[in-house]
């Protein structure tokens, strides 16, 4: 592709903390949903790895490469409006990692899941007789809020999924631009900038 | 108006006004039943669950006790528990019991019923060890779930 080179971008730490994340959360959301008692045990055990992923992800953000750090992300978004005004034409971005839609994208995502994990330690089912492992350090007030907010968070979690895969199909279809093979050999069509693209 | 019964009138709508709040509304007693019927079936539920899970130390008596006397609560009468009108929006703060409860009614019949066939299959077994306690728990834990899921409010 003129004006693009292929290069490394995403470091395979993070490739593989990406995977294990959707794996994670996805098999967690769906145990969550269609709760029984005998899967109850096993939603608390990937809450738990979601958890030490989202923990690793906020340690990353400080000690890994430059296009997962938490500066690049957040610098990124004050790009935001010029990326915004021309993220409909039809040419891949070949943004150098996260765009700043992707950006806000994933700090949603990571704030979103930091929520579910922490308020899902102070839920409880009170049907299947299951609760977080810090519900009884609280009053039954709280047990009752926390377990609605785990609720409505699952809600939105879900949502923020299905715009990252919206998102995905977008860029493959409308702006002929593949994510999801570099975040699986970590090589990404990067635009050129020493070469006039426009 | 004459400011003097004017004062007299206000002096009258307040009394009727309290008198109002202060007289028992039967329906609140119910909320009450109701919700104590609950709290005993949970209250009985609860170490059968803690067992099941391997939480609790399995005891066939107690296991056998208490699934009985869970068996007993989910068969109370309890129609005159459920007085229409007596749902969230009216006893705010009181119940969490959604309005669908009443308008969608029979569907919460039903799943009362659910729980007490769970609860007599459970009773039948929960005495005779371990597994047998397992192989019957998850039809209550489904028969408490299926009603909060669709009669219960998030929060009271």
């Amino acid at each position: 592709m003129e004006g693009y080179r292929r290069e490394a971008v995403w470091d395979p730490v993070t490739r593989l903390w990406h995977w294990l994340l959707a794996a994670s959360v996805i098999t967690g959301w769906v145990l969550g949903e269609f709760r029984t008692f005998s899967i109850m045990q096993w939603h608390i055990y990937l809450g738990y790895l979601t958890g030490a992923l989202l923990l690793f992800r906020y340690a990353w953000g400080w000690a890994g490469p430059a296009p997962v750090r938490h500066r690049t992300l957040l610098a990124s978004l004050h790009d935001m409006p010029a990326y915004v005004r021309q993220v409909g034409r039809r040419r891949p971005s070949g943004v150098a990692g996260h765009n700043p839609i992707g950006a806000l994208s994933v700090i949603a995502m990571v704030l979103a899941l930091t929520a579910q994990v922490v308020t899902g330690l102070f839920s409880e089912d009170d049907a299947l007789f299951f609760s977080g492992p810090l519900a009884s350090e609280v009053s039954s007030d709280t047990v009752v809020t926390m377990t609605a907010y785990h609720h409505l968070f699952a809600k939105v979690v879900l949502g923020l999924v299905a715009f990252h895969v919206a998102a995905i199909l977008f860029y493959l279809v409308w702006k002929r631009e593949n994510l999801v093979t570099p975040m699986l050999n970590g090589r990404k069509w990067v635009r050129d900038r020493t070469v006039n693209s426009e | 108006m004459h400011s003097f019964a004017r004062w007299i009138l206000v002096l009258i709508g307040l009394t009727l006004a309290l008198s109002a709040s202060a007289a028992k509304d039967p329906n609140e007693d119910a909320i009450k039943a109701r919700r104590a019927v609950m709290t005993l079936q949970s209250w009985y539920a609860g170490p059968l669950f803690q067992m099941a899970k391997g939480a609790m130390e399995y005891d066939a008596e107690m296991a056998g006790i208490y699934a009985a006397h869970l068996n007993t609560m989910a068969n109370v009468e309890g129609g005159a528990m459920w007085p229409e009108g007596t749902d969230n929006g009216a006893y705010a703060g009181k119940t969490r019991a959604l309005p669908e409860l009443w308008t969608t009614w029979p569907e919460a019949g039903k799943k009362a019923e659910a729980l007490s066939e769970a609860a007599a299959a459970l009773a039948e077994v929960a005495g005779d060890g371990l597994d047998a306690l397992r192989s019957k728990i998850g039809a209550v834990g489904k028969a408490c779930k299926g009603c909060h899921d669709d009669f219960r409010a998030e929060k009271m």
